[in-house]
């Protein structure tokens, strides 16, 4: 790799990759206040701001905090180091809580009573007969779950778990000798039991939460004391035994070892009513040794996660966006056999747009198919009761070789994945639990195919998880091929990952960690090149991720030759666009819409000889260097259109598109003058016109010559 | 389906290795899959002369994982070979029963002749060019992590091939031995290098000129893959700018820019001086890396013997000139050896029906005519105990160890009596053949040149229109004629056929 310019890696070039994070959920947070959405659509993004949120403290807050511990300070590629970080973070962060609850309080919880449905936020609220129903469902429902806990001389502080709902109150015996005497006690909120609990009583819809019940009947748990206060409170802990990897690699042994002596993890968030009494707050704090730039006092019912179940509500379908059935690929409108329509040509699909059903097909059909003769797969993040696992566990039942490596590293799935994998193991399949010190975050699928001619493979190769039901949130695409040489790659890959050497060569597949990064920044310095040469130059690449030093670099440096780079960043982008001498040619745009963006997609225009590119690889240090990713290209012309057609779409959009200022603000884009462009909205149009359009062709009156059937096995 | 899928695999000194091979008359040869997993036999055999438990049992782990693979291809067939790390170590026996019990999987040591042969098979299957390239004066340098073969062709023939050593992971380990500094390191193997090279030019390399060297082998992949060539072929400045790079480079550049691991960069370095030294002493022009291995190599000759594949290229031929080439440096007469040549191919031939052997005994028949008088060149008499010496210590590219042995007898007892307890009936029917063939030429001079050789009845008619004196033929086919008609029951009759 060339030399890069030591003017281009300036930590001030840089953005922190938390503080970008959390502009990314300002973002999706911006989605909830948008009034021309429709309600429920609009709970479910101030949802997910709450559960993002959640994750980023468990995994990066929980992170940087372990460096503060174990006295790395080391500063990032901006320049902050891990306190400097924290800080800044949780600034932010006190903003961003603020901002949500304003938008929970002010704007959703009257919109909602407008169109019908009332949300008692206090118990105090309830008017007689909806309390008598309350009072009625905790007897009935929730007492006999709950284990209430005080706190005295003889018990000890309880535990309490990470990320559980619970309430905390000063209890005071009425039977006490002593005056004033007030003793700490709490109760967690059962997750076993829906956090919201509609009151049938009235003509108009009611709903309540959980917490607020418990609160209500508190004295019967505490029989024979005083209830002097009560407030719900949660808290999040450095418990994620696992330590994200980056930046801290050197780090690692040192953490785990303080990981170790540290039973529980420490908590290092605490969420809590506002106005909270005084004592129950300061006990807490003491007890949980929690610092007061961690606690967050909120303006409204904690962990706001539950809309999600809000917006399950059944009743309130006009109230949100119609949903996008997949469609099916056109490639697939016929009789043929999965195989025969692949031979035909490479096939793209774009998930969820179109559907996800013929990878799943591909692999059941293979399963059954006598010809086959060997099945192989990459699986990370599959859904419990995926019918990829039944399907692989099938071909080993009818005697295929079946590798599966799984991947056990997936954060928060661990034990999820590993009951399947004992499953398919049961089942025959040969199962490679992960790779020592490297994630196998790769998506492909390998068909080994005896057939007339020979052996021939097939391959599926994905920018996203073989999970049928993320699928439908995700926009991914995935190319499904008999290309020779990708086959070829595809069982190198396999080898590979079953411990055998590298190929003598890759013909078409680039593999991370080894080969990806020198790819990229030769991609992007070919590019370079160009531009000095005065020919033209061009990068789009849509990606999740932005934050790799090198790569940021580099691509500043194709910008300043006058290379013309647009860059479509879902989430953390460490690159400044438009920055004067820097980076004025890089455009970074932000999509937040209804389904999640996931597909990477890359394009170099190489003095008029394009190459596209997809991958499972965002551009960031971790998957470039400690995962096992594939790039693969795009060779056939037709599909070269349909994902240029993609990328130009989404570039279009001025709808849910925000642009990343000079300044490292994300603002929409002013309409004035143009058409509404939804970027997620036209894809669907199109699925479905496209599906209209081929039927059409087949239509026996458009086509005007009718076909005989001459095998009456179709029949 | 006339599809044949095949397993090769490798035992090699550094790497094991298995390729999966999809082959048909009329398709040819094409390999599906092909998996290598590194594994040091031969620092172990060439340091303390064993294999160690620990290596067997990695060894039994990964063959068994290729059995699998087999099974999962369901391949008809497989071949497994042991080269240089296995065929030296002491407890090579032990070890194939090891494997066979473990994972079923037989595998059969090579020679270097076999090995080399097998290779060479690989490079004239997957280039087309091959033919073009020997047309000129083309050396291949094989470099083996064992040992380095050298094979010299002119005019599309062989002319020569010789295994020198040490190999790059001998030269490695002596390097490791030895403290010095990094220029030292270079010129050290350079030398050791060059005192071997220096006797093969003297003997074979001459002032023939060589226009094309042919590497195989890993380390020159590695090396051409850092020249960036797109075809397979660079000229020798552009090699010497490579290898310049590399000496110039410290180890964790050389794994940075290479793509290699650490324990390969001295494997590569010790290579390059290899080829460079190579190189420079044979003046090849041009350096081109058909990129096959040995695998492809044990796939072809099973394609071949399947008619999936059919070389263009005579191999026997091959065999016959490296032959050919042994009795020349022993001096023996080229004439009279054509001839006893061409009539033991001819009466092999005529007595198809009755001797009841392989086309590939005709070849053994042919080297033996070759041959037989090499001996002469130590002892004029004693030569056939000095000719059996000779081909023993000699490799004959293409020949297997049992072969070359078949051939050696033959040609010992074409001197000395048949010896009826040690030699088994297959020698002694090469035996009275070459002995009559030998006969057939006795007065040197060709005499039989165009004749014509039929069974008939219970006698081998030679018929010949030589119009002069036969009678030394004549007593010469007598005297042989006793023992040719206990192995086969007929009778060799030399009849001349006179002008009326």
């Amino acid at each position: 790799m060339a030399e890069i310019d030591a003017r281009f890696v300036k930590p001030e070039n840089f953005v922190n990759r938390e503080l970008s994070w959390l502009e990314f959920d300002y973002r999706i947070l911006e989605e909830a206040r948008d009034k021309t959405l429709p309600l429920f659509e609009r709970l479910k993004f101030l949802s997910i701001t709450a559960s993002n949120l959640d994750e980023f403290f468990m995994v990066r807050v929980a992170s940087l905090k372990d460096m503060v511990h174990a006295g790395y300070t080391k500063p990032d590629m901006a320049g902050l180091n891990p306190e400097e970080q924290l800080v800044k973070i949780g600034g932010k962060t006190h903003e961003l809580v603020a901002l949500q609850y304003s938008t929970y309080n002010r704007s959703l919880l009257p919109a909602l009573k407008q169109n019908g449905l009332r949300i008692v936020s206090r118990h105090e609220d309830l008017n007689e007969a909806e309390a008598a129903w309350v009072d009625e469902y905790f007897r009935a429902n929730v007492y006999p779950v709950l284990t209430p806990m005080a706190v005295d001389s003889s018990r000890p502080f309880p535990l309490i778990y990470n990320k559980s709902l619970n309430i905390a109150a000063l209890i005071h015996k009425r039977d006490g000798e002593e005056e004033g005497a007030v003793d700490f006690a709490m109760v967690r909120v059962p997750a076993v039991i829906p956090r919201i609990v509609e009151i049938p009583v009235n003509e108009e819809r009611v709903v309540i939460l959980l917490e607020e019940i418990i609160e209500r009947n508190l004295s019967a748990l505490f029989s024979g004391c005083d209830i002097i206060a009560a407030h719900p409170f949660r808290i999040m802990r450095n418990a994620d035994l696992s330590v994200d990897e980056e930046g801290a690699e050197d780090l690692l042994v040192e953490i785990e070892k303080l990981l170790k002596r540290r039973q529980w993890g420490e908590a290092i968030r605490l969420e809590i009513e506002d106005n909270a009494d005084k004592r129950i707050l300061k006990r807490l704090r003491k007890e949980l040794k929690i610092q007061p730039a961690d606690i967050y006092e909120v303006n409204g019912p904690l962990d706001l996660t539950f809309l999600m179940k809000m917006y399950g509500l059944d009743g309130f379908d006009h109230l949100k966006a119609e949903p996008h059935k997949p469609q099916p690929n056109p490639a697939f409108l016929n009789d043929d056999d999965i195989f025969t329509n692949i031979r035909k040509g490479d096939i793209l699909l774009h998930h969820p747009y179109e559907s996800f059903e013929p990878v799943v097909n591909f692999i059941q059909t293979a399963a059954r198919d006598p010809e086959v003769l060997a099945i192989k797969q990459t699986l990370y993040r599959v859904s419990g009761n995926s019918p990829i696992v039944a399907a692989l566990a099938e071909a080993a039942d009818n005697g295929k070789q079946v590798s599966v490596l799984v991947e056990l590293k997936a954060r928060f799935d661990e034990e999820n994945n590993i009951n399947w994998a004992r499953m398919l193991e049961k089942a025959g399949c040969h199962v490679i639990y992960g790779l020592v010190g490297l994630k196998t975050h790769s998506k492909i699928t390998l068909v080994v195919r005896r057939e007339e001619d020979g052996i021939r493979r097939y391959v599926h190769l994905g920018t996203g998880n073989y999970n049928d039901s993320t699928a439908k949130l995700y926009t991914d695409c995935g190319l499904l091929t008999c290309h020779p040489q990708i086959g070829e790659d595809a069982t190198a890959v396999f080898n590979m990952l079953s411990g055998y050497s590298e190929p003598q060569q890759w013909n078409q597949l680039v593999v991370a960690p080894i080969w990806l990064r020198k790819r990229f920044v030769r991609l992007i310095q070919r590019e370079t090149a160009n531009a000095k040469l005065g020919r033209p130059a061009r990068i789009i690449a849509k990606i999740n991720s932005l934050c790799d030093r090198d790569i940021i670099a580099t691509l500043y440096e194709a910008s300043c030759a006058g290379v013309k780079i647009d860059l479509i960043v879902r989430g953390i982008c460490g690159l400044k666009a438009g920055v004067p001498g820097l980076s004025e040619n890089i455009s970074v745009r932000s999509i937040v819409g209804n389904f999640l963006e996931h597909c990477r997609i890359f394009y170099f225009e190489n003095n008029g000889t394009p190459e596209y590119y997809m991958a499972s690889a965002d551009w960031m240090p971790r998957n470039l260097d400690r995962r096992v990713e594939i790039m693969f290209p795009i060779l056939s012309l037709e599909l070269q259109e349909k994902a240029m057609h993609i990328l130009e779409v989404q570039l279009e959009d001025n709808l849910k598109a925000h642009v990343l200022k000079p300044d490292g603000s994300y603002e929409k884009i002013d309409r004035r003058g143009k058409a509404p462009v939804g970027a997620q909205d036209t894809f669907c149009g199109e699925a479905k016109a496209a599906v209209k359009a081929h039927q059409a062709l087949q239509d026996p009156v458009n086509r005007r010559v009718f076909i005989p059937v001459e095998s009456h096995e179709d029949l | 389906m006339a599809n044949h899928l095949f397993a090769a695999i490798d035992v090699g000194s550094f790497e094991l290795e298995m390729g999966i091979y999809e082959m048909s008359p009329k398709n040819g040869m094409r390999q599906i899959d092909h998996l290598r997993h590194v594994i040091a036999l031969g620092r172990e055999t060439y340091h303390t002369g064993k294999i160690s438990y620990r290596l067997v049992d990695e060894m039994c782990r990964v063959l068994a994982d290729f059995s699998r693979i087999m099974k999962g291809y369901q391949v008809e067939a497989y071949r497994a070979y042991a080269t240089s790390a296995m065929r030296e170590a002491i407890n090579n026996k032990i070890i194939l029963d090891q494997i066979q019990v473990r994972t079923g999987i037989q595998v059969r040591i090579i020679n270097n002749s076999e090995q080399r042969f097998l290779s060479y098979k690989a490079i004239a299957i997957k280039a087309t060019e091959f033919e073009k390239i020997i047309q000129k004066g083309t050396a291949i340098a094989d470099v083996g992590f064992g040992s380095t073969q050298l094979s010299l062709f002119d005019k599309e023939s062989l002319v020569t091939t010789q295994n020198i050593v040490p190999g790059v992971l001998k030269i490695r380990d002596i390097l490791s031995q030895i403290q010095v500094s990094g220029n030292m390191e270079q010129s050290i193997v350079e030398e050791i290098m060059d005192h071997e090279l220096i006797k093969f030019r003297k003997l074979y390399l001459k002032d023939r000129d060589i226009k094309n060297l042919i590497g195989i082998g890993d380390s020159i992949m590695v090396l051409m893959r850092y020249a960036g060539a797109p075809t397979n072929c660079i000229t020798c400045e552009q090699f010497n700018q490579v290898y310049e790079q590399l000496m110039a480079m410290s180890p964790s550049r050389i794994q940075e820019e290479f793509g290699v691991n650490e324990s390969y960069v001295g494997i590569l370095a010790a290579s390059a001086i290899i080829y460079m030294r190579i190189l420079q002493m044979t003046g090849a022009e041009m350096v081109w890396t058909p990129g096959t291995r040995l695998c492809d190599g044990i796939a072809a000759e099973y394609a071949q013997e399947n008619r999936c594949i059919k070389f263009t290229h005579n191999f026997d031929e091959d065999i016959l000139a490296a032959a050919r080439n042994i009795a020349k440096r022993y001096r023996c007469g080229a004439h009279h050896i054509q001839n006893v040549e061409s009539l033991a191919a001819q009466m092999f031939d005529a007595m198809k029906k009755h001797h009841g052997l392989a086309a590939r005994d005709q070849l053994l028949l042919c080297i033996a005519a070759v041959l037989y008088g090499c001996g002469k060149y130590i002892s004029m008499r004693n030569f056939g105990y000095c000719s059996y010496e000779i081909i023993m210590a000699t490799e004959i590219i293409g020949l297997s160890h049992a072969e070359r042995e078949v051939v050696a007898k033959v040609v010992r007892y074409y001197a000395e009596p048949f010896d009826y307890n040690k030699a088994a009936i297959h020698s002694a029917k090469l035996t009275a053949m070459l002995r009559l063939a030998v006969a057939l030429d006795a007065s040197y001079k060709q005499k039989l040149t165009g004749c014509r050789m039929m069974v008939r009845g219970d006698e081998l008619v030679i018929s010949t229109s030589y119009e002069g004196d036969l009678s030394l033929e004549h007593m010469m086919v007598q005297t042989c004629a006793p023992f040719f008609e206990e192995i086969f029951g007929i009778t060799p009759v030399l009849k001349q056929k006179r002008r009326v």
